[in-house]
């Protein structure tokens, strides 16, 4: 029931930020995560749960949501294989996005190293800036630099916001998760 | 002070009260009317030929074969049909009984007798021929795709008592895509009307509506459709605050991302309101505030008076909840509110969309204009705002005129006309003059046909049915 997109990482995102730099929004930055934001970052996370949830059932939120993604921040913080990057209102170093992305070792298939981004937020009012490109252009950056040459992306079925996301950026639909509860 | 006290009295007795205990008369249950009276007519409205039916060869003018001439002009141009027909003046009142007064979701035909009194009132009010269109539709995209299969037939839509946040999806979609024009009373003749009388009370108390702070109680489809007017009008976006059930309306609530998917358009005044970014209760929205508009829900404890105290001097409120307004009159007044308006004829200031609806409607059929944009609600509020300026009364107590000022009709009418030739939406093109005499003569006649009948009885007077009648 959960879809993965994937494009195959070019010079493409690298012109994409180029460009991009020229109109970022004043104020915010995009940087990795550090210590101390893993409660602003694990509440983004929480709110892209309940906004998960808000597409299918089977997607209710567990009630240690908080918790549990506060969590999942900090171990991602400490694994190698893991990337967190935020974006960062400046003045008040408030995080108003987050993106976490795993690297995955493909062993049947080529190219072998696949970024799968898990995890994508943005508060509302800093969604219609460029800040999506940009967050998403740096974390295929920081991918490629571990190795990636395979990016992926993960959201539900039902998220449409997401498919015109990514398949504006080339990204298409690769393998197909179904889902059927008993 | 004269003024207090007089409201303090209006407010323990209703004026049909009063009349009743002037004339020793009990006072009858307008429900219990309501009941006897539909049953023994049958009915409030009905169709009528407007040609002369001398014998029965005349129908071969009216129908065929001489009608095939016309339909054949008209199949040429199908504007036509305006002309030849009198779709110029027909509007369909189109509802799904979703949200029927505060009755809920009640069903299609148990909305009928609303929407029958409706064009009652647009027959009356503004000679138009109004016919009740109550239909069995589930989902906003059958109410579209019906809509736009009868838009042949009529001149303009009244959409009523659609529930939120559907109705938004409708309207929109519907101005969209037809070519005639779309009314949701719930949203624009509610939007209308609160503008008009928000307009005057910021005249009174000397503000302007660019420099204004209001906050918005309720975000349903009147308030909405009211911060979306407002905002038209010329109030900056960001000096808008909204609140509703959940707290004060900002982009960093935990229910924007369900909002977005569910009700964009309390997203995107999320997005665009509240500059300073309040966050809380109503209390904290209301610091500062010059006026607050509540349509929210049923009082009277809704809005505490100390809440009130919290707003600026000279402070405006509307409580336009229905029937019993958030707080009472008496109370707000008391907490130093200098204008207070309700949804009630039994209050100073009613906010009333028969102040609006009727003209509206009387407008755009006159210039079979293609929509109703918002720069035409925006001239009718101005309009109705105007006559009370224009040496009729205009005080705290009479922010707007009342339905017995019979020459607001085709001066608000007018108004609307003017605009939509103005904005080259309008099919047929009028001097302003003409256009007030065209809607004065189209009103006039709708009025003097109804007294006719009733002088002939034809139409049977009310006092001849026996109320105890089952």
């Amino acid at each position: 029931m959960s879809k993965k997109s994937s494009i195959e990482s070019t010079n493409e995102s690298a012109r994409r930020q180029k460009a991009d730099e020229g109109r970022k929004k004043p104020g915010v930055i995009i940087r990795e995560i550090k210590r101390g934001e893993e409660e602003s970052a694990g509440e983004l996370i929480g709110r892209l749960k309940r906004l998960n949830g808000e597409f299918d059932p089977l997607l209710k939120t567990s009630s240690n949501l908080e918790a549990e993604a506060r969590s999942s921040i900090k171990s991602a913080m400490s694994n190698k294989d893991s990337v967190v990057l935020v974006a960062v209102q400046e003045e008040i170093d408030k995080v108003v996005g987050v993106v976490k992305a795993d690297l995955i070792d493909r062993v049947f298939y080529e190219p072998r190293k696949e970024g799968a981004i898990v995890e994508f937020y943005i508060l509302p009012e800093f969604r219609r800036g460029d800040l999506g490109n940009k967050l998403l252009a740096s974390m295929v950056d920081a991918l490629k630099a571990k190795g990636a040459v395979l990016i992926t992306a993960e959201f539900p079925s039902q998220n449409e916001i997401a498919k015109k996301f990514y398949t504006k950026l080339g990204f298409r639909s690769l393998t197909n998760v179904y889902a059927k509860s008993y | 002070m004269a003024r207090s006290k007089n409201s303090k009295k209006e407010m323990r007795t209703t004026s049909r009260k009063r009349t009743a205990q002037r004339k020793g008369t009990k006072i009858a249950d307008p429900s219990q009317l309501a009941l006897t009276y539909s049953k023994y007519y049958e009915g409030k409205v009905q169709i009528i030929p407007k040609v002369p039916v001398t014998s029965l060869n005349d129908f071969s003018i009216w129908y065929t074969p001489g009608v095939a001439a016309v339909s054949l002009e008209v199949a040429k141009n199908p504007d036509l049909s305006f002309e030849y027909t009198n779709r110029w003046n027909m509007l369909c009142i189109l509802t799904d009984g979703s949200r029927v007064l505060g009755l809920g979701d009640i069903g299609p035909e148990a909305s009928l007798p609303v929407m029958e009194g409706k064009a009652l009132i647009y027959k009356y009010l503004g000679g138009v021929d109004a016919v009740p269109v109550p239909v069995s539709a589930h989902g906003p995209e059958e109410m579209i795709r019906f809509a736009t299969q009868i838009e042949p037939a009529f001149g303009a839509i009244h959409l009523e008592d659609i529930a939120s946040p559907k109705c938004f999806q409708i309207l929109d979609s519907l101005r969209e895509k037809l070519t005639i024009p779309v009314w949701h009373d719930d949203q624009q003749g509610t939007a209308g009307v609160i503008l008009a009388g928000l307009l005057n009370s910021l005249y009174l108390t000397e503000r302007k509506l660019k420099d204004s702070r209001i906050v918005l109680l309720g975000a349903g489809a009147a308030n909405i459709a009211a911060a979306r007017l407002v905002i038209s009008a010329g109030l900056p976006a960001g000096q808008l605050v909204l609140v509703d059930s959940k707290g004060i309306l900002n982009p960093e609530r935990q229910d924007m991302d369900q909002l977005m998917l569910q009700n964009k358009w309390k997203y995107e005044l999320a997005l665009k309101t509240n500059d300073e970014k309040l966050a809380g209760d109503l209390d904290v929205a209301v610091k500062g505030a010059d006026a607050l508009i509540a349509a929210s829900k049923p009082g009277p404890d809704v809005i505490a008076p100390s809440t009130l105290k919290k707003m600026n001097k000279d402070s405006i409120l509307f409580a336009l909840s229905n029937p019993v307004p958030e707080i009472w009159p008496k109370d707000a007044r008391e907490a130093g509110v200098r204008i207070v308006a309700t949804g009630r004829s039994d209050f100073p200031n009613q906010v009333n969309n028969s102040l609006i609806f009727p003209s509206v409607i009387r407008g755009v059929l006159d210039v079979r204009s293609k929509a109703i944009p918002d720069e035409a609600i925006i001239s009718a509020a101005q309009e109705l705002a105007d006559f009370s300026k224009r040496g009729h009364t205009l005080d705290d107590e009479h922010i707007l005129p009342t339905m017995m000022d019979r020459e607001i009709y085709p001066l608000v009418a007018s108004a609307v006309g003017e605009k939509c030739i103005q904005l080259g939406i309008a099919r047929k093109s009028m001097t302003q003059r003409q256009l007030r005499e065209r809607a004065r003569v189209v009103i006039e006649q709708s009025q003097k046909t109804i007294a006719k009948l009733q002088a002939s009885k034809l139409i049977a007077p009310m006092s001849g049915v026996r109320l105890d009648a089952k």
